[in-house]
């Protein structure tokens, strides 16, 4: 009955989907811990359960060309982008048990960022177009979680220093003409995802209202390396 | 979300772990989701729905319902062939939202009308909700 939280570093997209899948699996098959998993993922695009092909605004050959992939996922929302500098939370979290909504869960996601980026110095907002936080205008961090069973996985992605330039290539999260930022542009300051996330397991606990205990990423279920 | 009390909870109908709601007439079975899943959800934005004459086993994932920014799995109360799905949610899936007894995602022609008698009375439902 703990919270883990298990820093992954810098890992492909596919190789922590399948992770995510495995600690759903799990925790259906009666594993005790929740597991939230920190990391970073190499540039690659992933759309929403049904999210809309036309909003990758150019071709898969320029995508192929850049050496990124587009990836189908089960999540809410539509098209976004993930690369190095952004920082992506995935809590694997039985709501349930939490008694927590799936709105609540939403809600806490963006919360966490919120503080996160006051650590920064940056002051967020959330928005009425739809969901995520928002700095004058700009998107600074998105949402999207599934639920399986009263599992939550997917999650939070916050742009700490991420290249922003890949988000012009597509309408972020199925919105057109929206500007996304990051707490690197905002703060003016050389923000790393390892410093943004310096009180991160405190913020946790504290919107959890649990205790979470840091994990080692050699205790988690990887799927076999083929 | 709602205080229990504040939730409907009709006794026409029987419930799963999961928070549908079954009816049954005759061998169909009409499936929708409880007005406690509603409430978790909050605003439905879209439902994914499975296609007539698709055929499904107790307990098997039949669709999804994406409130903002969340996907949530659905699953079959009983097993056995869809026969009407609720084609009016494609376009106003918050009616599941405004009336969660009314609007109903699918009906089927249960294999085993016997496994609708295993599902949770009104009763046994808000005891579990309970918890």
């Amino acid at each position: 009955m703990a919270i883990r939280l298990c820093r992954l570093g810098l890992v492909d997209y596919q190789a922590v989907h399948q992770l995510q899948l495995r600690l759903v699996a799990a925790r259906l098959a009666g594993a005790e811990d929740d597991v939230i998993l920190v990391t970073e993922h190499p540039p690659v695009f992933t759309l929403g359960r049904r999210g809309r092909r036309d909003h990758l605004l150019v071709s898969e050959s320029f995508l192929a060309a850049h050496g990124i992939e587009l990836i189908h996922i089960e999540r809410g929302g539509d098209i976004t982008y993930h690369g190095p500098g952004q920082l992506v939370i995935y809590p694997v979290l039985d709501l349930r048990r939490l008694r927590r909504s799936i709105t609540e869960h939403v809600g806490a996601l963006e919360e966490l960022m919120l503080r996160l980026a006051a650590d920064c110095g940056v002051t967020a907002v959330r928005d009425g177009r739809g969901r995520g936080i928002w700095c004058g205008g700009a998107k600074l961090g998105s949402v999207g979680i599934a639920v399986r069973h009263g599992v939550a996985c997917h999650g939070l992605a916050l742009n700490v220093a991420p290249d922003l330039l890949p988000f012009t290539w597509i309408n972020p999260c199925g919105l057109s003409g929206v500007r996304m930022t990051s707490l690197a542009r905002e703060s003016g300051r050389e923000v790393t995802v390892h410093w943004v996330t310096r009180h991160l397991l405190q913020i946790l606990q504290d919107l959890l209202g649990r205790p979470v205990a840091a994990i080692d990423r050699l205790e988690l279920p990887w799927p076999e390396v083929a | 979300m709602k205080d229990l009390s504040e939730l409907d909870f009709p006794e026409t109908v029987r419930y799963t772990e999961d928070h549908e709601w079954a009816a049954v007439d005759g061998e169909v079975v009409r499936i929708g989701v409880s007005d406690y899943a509603q409430d978790q959800l909050g605003d439905i934005v879209y439902v994914e729905m499975p296609e007539i004459g698709d055929i499904f086993e107790k307990g098997d994932e039949f669709g999804t319902l994406e409130s903002v920014k969340a996907v949530s799995e659905i699953y079959m109360p009983v097993g056995g062939e869809v026969v009407a799905v609720n084609e009016v949610l494609v376009d106003t899936p918050e009616l599941i939202n405004q009336d969660p007894y009314g609007a109903w995602i699918v009906e089927i022609r249960a294999t085993d009308v016997g496994e609708y008698d295993e599902l949770m009375s009104a009763e046994d439902y808000i005891e579990m909700l309970r918890g």
